[in-house]
């Protein structure tokens, strides 16, 4: 094989430059011992050599150099049509066999450090619940599509950012009882000791879109407690579509709606896997996972993929001083006053 | 009832009117009656003197109360001239400074001062009045007519009061005051920190106020080690328990224990308030006796354990060690030496509460019923209980009359003239008792800097803004706080991402929720509310990185909210206001 594809498990950070962070993290995750759904990632090089060998790199020039929308839908019309390289095709049909030809889900895996990927606010491509090698060609190229989104070209035009080309990560699909999001610190106060879960019933794409009000818990790392439990009405789930290809969207049905969709005991998993993560990269992360249907922990717990907390929480208003002088400061000594 | 300079008056209308005055439900939940006003004025002179004339705290003096239907409203006095608090900062450094240095020694001296004060009030003799004067009085040196021993007795039952108060503040600002520059750092490195966590790692293993608890189980398992536990039937009252346990051998040796362990730790009260109400357990054993009885039944069934005090040691030294690792250096330094000074002080913040509200109070207000029964009996009063009707210069005014005709043989009017005062301030407390009082009156202050009512209170800025906005009658939806600022500015309803052609730049989005496809507005407008979403939702994401505030989740801004109409969005507590028109 060559280096156009590589399994997961073959990933470290170095390569985010060529398979995009998100392959890249999902490797060192499944180095760190942390449960992550297995797969493989697509190269940079594999968009450079479809690009190169179908001819797309002239037009795909041409159009930039037009207005975003009209761009967009020129380089779209052209990749649409657009056929893998038989090379890929038969090395993407190889890894998803050595796979064991499950549903998939195909992200887009932007290069770099997956922290500015972030800034796009989901405005790269997933696809779910793919199957079959034909179809996961042409999620494949769904993803390199996204790239050229008429806010992907204005976002990269504002920022200046360069070559476009992505990653795409593939990975076994987890039909998820209850999925979410986790952060290993509260994103929006700020306190490094508090571990923030958003979960909802079905796949992640329900929260992580912002279509239904998940349940929110806020657990202390130190001690474990739920400092804060709301749980909200949770109106719909996204399942997989029983004509076995994609995802539906469900009502959720009114007796599961408002119920809490993780107990004490979930969290505390969710809680002690947020630490291992957090451990293992060293900064604050946001942790996609699931856990799935049908199946009892610890086992059922998988991360989906994990990255530096977005919009880095504000460090937390500090009082500085010595000790003396902020008990000086509560009774309204001002410092210059010292 | 109350005195003339506890009432709002005419003559000071107007610096009154512009003042901020909150009524102190934490000490004063209740109408006041007549005596108990007592706990209003000496709390206040010995908050004032120390405050305001020993430590001269730089930006407060002391505060001022008025009683408005019974109910108690307190209002700091700002030192204002900065020269006035340069020339104040240079005693507060001095003294404080001295306070915090010598804590636990000049705190041992106030425990010895506490404990002799409590034994004066205790022993003090309250004597009755005799048809005849026994012959010590001729012969013995120190011996006094019970017209003046009496007097002196309510003079010194005063003065104990008075002195009491005097050294319950003593400590009570500068111990508060560490404990809370520690919980106010904390919350600021940790914003979510459970103040619980904040108390456990402050709280010793020997806190005194857990010891009466901690006394009634052991004597629970005495009970059930001696065989003498079947006593303890619910229902029973203590002194069909006691009855009971004197008839056995064991029984009477836990009565003997029971009688160890009555002092002190009998004087908890019955009540947490600065009321005549409240009464201790030596007054009112039902309640130790129910506990030990429920201690009985819930070690019997397992329910029951006590957590040995090393796990307790370790749990408090986990918290500090694992919260400090996770602060930066300079951080855990000033966490560390804060952590030090809140555990120094904290015996004293604990300690106070039982030495003086528990321990002296229950003893003083009993002192008081003595007096009481002195002037039942004289007919003076109806019902011993009956004195805290009347103020304690009425209470001295009583004793003036019930002496004098005691001495002289004359016929008192106090009988004809009391009682009726005392049914109709009765049947008046009944009444304000139904009235709730507001929780503020007079000017609204744009911000609180007295750092005693943050302190002791909690009356901050943005207390005081919750409250005024109470009364405004606009209204708020809340929703959860997903990114943190505070703006202003005219709301615009968005229901479909075709319309976001209608946003103005400065808009506020009221939106049901957003998603990528509404990113070219973010540029434009100050603040998103949505219907639905959580902190994780793609309004929150972007909003924190265009530092936006975001409230989301609301459930009904779009239907609430109406185009056009002024907003507040507080993205860090999750409020949105409606304002006036």
């Amino acid at each position: 094989m060559t280096e156009r594809t590589r399994l997961l498990t073959e990933l470290r950070r170095p390569d985010a430059s060529e398979f995009g962070g998100k392959s890249a993290n999902l490797g060192e995750l499944l180095a760190a011992g942390i449960p992550v759904p297995g797969g493989f990632a697509v190269g940079a090089s594999a968009y450079r050599d479809f690009v190169r060998s179908t001819g797309l790199d002239g037009t795909i020039a041409a159009a930039l150099s037009r207005a975003a929308d009209d761009a967009s839908k020129t380089i779209g019309e052209a990749m649409r049509f657009a056929p893998l390289p038989d090379g890929l095709r038969d090395e993407l049909g190889a890894r998803y066999e050595a796979l064991g030809e499950p549903p998939v889900a195909v992200r887009s895996s932007a290069l770099g450090e997956d922290g500015a990927e972030a800034t796009f606010a989901g405005q790269q491509e997933s696809f779910l619940w793919v199957r079959g090698v034909e179809h996961l060609c042409d999620a494949v190229r769904d993803c390199w599509a996204s790239l050229f989104t008429p806010r992907a070209i204005a976002y990269r035009r504002r920022l200046g950012a360069g070559e476009e080309a992505m990653g795409v990560a593939v990975q076994r699909m987890v039909d998820a009882e209850v999925s979410g999001v986790l952060f290993t610190c509260n994103p929006v106060s700020g306190d490094p000791s508090m571990v923030a879960v958003n979960a909802s019933w079905g796949l992640g794409i329900a929260v992580v879109g912002g279509e239904t009000t998940p349940d929110d818990y806020l657990v202390s790392k130190i001690t474990g407690e739920v400092v804060r439990r709301t749980v909200n009405p949770k109106h719909i789930e996204y399942v997989p579509d029983a004509a076995g290809r994609g995802t539906v969207r469900l009502e959720v049905p009114p007796e599961r709606r408002e119920r809490p969709c993780l107990d004490e005991e979930r969290l505390a998993a969710l809680v002690e896997m947020g630490r291992r993560v957090e451990h293992h990269f060293g900064s604050h992360q946001d942790v996609e996972w699931a856990l799935a249907r049908g199946e009892s922990l610890p086992g059922a717990l998988l991360v989906l993929q994990a990255r530096p907390v977005t919009a880095q929480p504000r460090p937390a208003p500090k009082l500085s001083g010595s000790a003396m002088s902020l008990v000086m400061g509560t009774f309204g000594v001002s410092r210059d006053e010292e | 009832m109350y005195p003339y300079y506890a009432l709002f008056d005419e003559s000071r209308r107007e610096a009154d009117e512009s003042r901020f005055w909150f009524w102190n439900s934490m000490h004063f939940p209740l109408p006041m009656p007549a005596f108990d006003v007592a706990c209003i004025d000496s709390p206040y002179q010995a908050v004032g003197a120390w405050q305001n004339r020993v430590f001269a705290v730089p930006p407060a003096m002391g505060i001022d109360y008025r009683i408005v239907n019974g109910y108690v409203y307190i209002s700091g006095n700002p030192v204002t001239d900065p020269d006035k608090v340069a020339e104040r900062v240079e005693f507060f450094q001095r003294r404080a400074g001295r306070y915090y240095q010598n804590w636990d020694e000049l705190y041992g001296k106030w425990k010895r001062k506490m404990e002799a004060l409590i034994a004066e009030i205790t022993y003090l003799r309250v004597p009755d009045l005799p048809e005849y004067e026994p012959d010590e009085v001729m012969f013995e040196d120190d011996r006094n007519t019970a017209f003046y021993e009496v007097l002196d007795a309510y003079g010194r039952t005063l003065r104990c009061g008075d002195l009491m108060w005097q050294h319950h503040f003593e400590f009570l600002l500068l111990g508060y005051g560490a404990y809370v520059t520690f919980s106010d750092f904390c919350k600021s490195v940790l914003p979510d920190i459970p103040d619980q966590h904040i108390a456990q790692m402050v709280a010793g293993i020997d806190v005194l106020l857990f010891k009466p608890g901690a006394e009634l189980r052991r004597l629970a398992r005495l009970a059930i080690e001696s065989g003498v536990d079947d006593a303890f039937v619910e229902g029973r009252t203590p002194e069909e328990i006691d009855a009971e346990l004197r008839t056995r051998k064991e029984g009477r040796r836990w009565l003997e224990e029971l009688e160890r362990v009555k002092d002190p730790w009998f004087n908890m009260a019955t009540g947490d308030g600065l009321y005549h109400y409240y009464r201790s357990w030596y007054d009112d054993p039902s309640i130790p006796y129910a506990s030990v009885t429920g201690h009985i039944r819930a070690l019997k069934s397992g329910d029951l354990r006590d957590r040995p005090t090393e796990e307790i040691q370790r749990e408090r030294d986990r918290l500090a060690e694992e919260y400090g690792a996770l602060l930066d250096d300079d951080a855990r330094t000033t966490f560390r030496e804060l952590l030090g000074l809140s555990r120094t002080v904290f015996p004293y913040v604990e300690e106070h509460k039982f030495y003086c509200d528990y321990w002296f109070l229950t003893r003083w207000w009993s002192k008081v019923r003595e007096f009481g029964a002195l002037l039942a009996r004289g007919a003076f009063l109806e019902d011993a209980e009956d004195v805290f009707q009347l103020s304690r210069h009425e209470v001295a005014t009583a004793l003036d009359e019930l002496l004098l005709t005691w001495a002289t043989g004359g016929a008192p009017l106090g009988p004809s003239y009391w009682p009726p005062i005392v049914a109709r301030r009765k049947g008046l407390l009944r009444r304000l008792a139904e009235w709730t009082p507001p929780p503020a009156l007079g000017a609204t202050p744009d911000a609180i800097y007295d750092p005693m009512s943050i302190m002791l209170w909690g009356v901050t800025t943005q207390r005081v803004q919750e409250w005024a906005r109470a009364t405004e009658g606009g209204s708020r939806l809340t929703g959860a706080p997903a990114s943190p600022g505070v703006v202003e500015g005219p709301a615009r309803v968005v229901i479909d991402v075709g319309e976001i052609a209608d946003v103005r730049d400065g808009d506020v989005l009221v939106c049901p929720i957003t998603s990528p496809a509404w990113a070219p507005i973010f540029p434009k407008i100050r603040a998103v509310v949505t219907d639905i979403g959580g902190v994780m939702s793609h309004a929150a994401i972007v909003c924190r990185e265009y530092g936006l505030p975001a409230v989301v989740g609301t459930g009904r801004a779009t239907a609430e909210i109406e185009t056009g109409r002024q907003i507040r969005v507080d993205g860090s507590t999750g409020v949105v206001t409606i304002l006036e028109a």
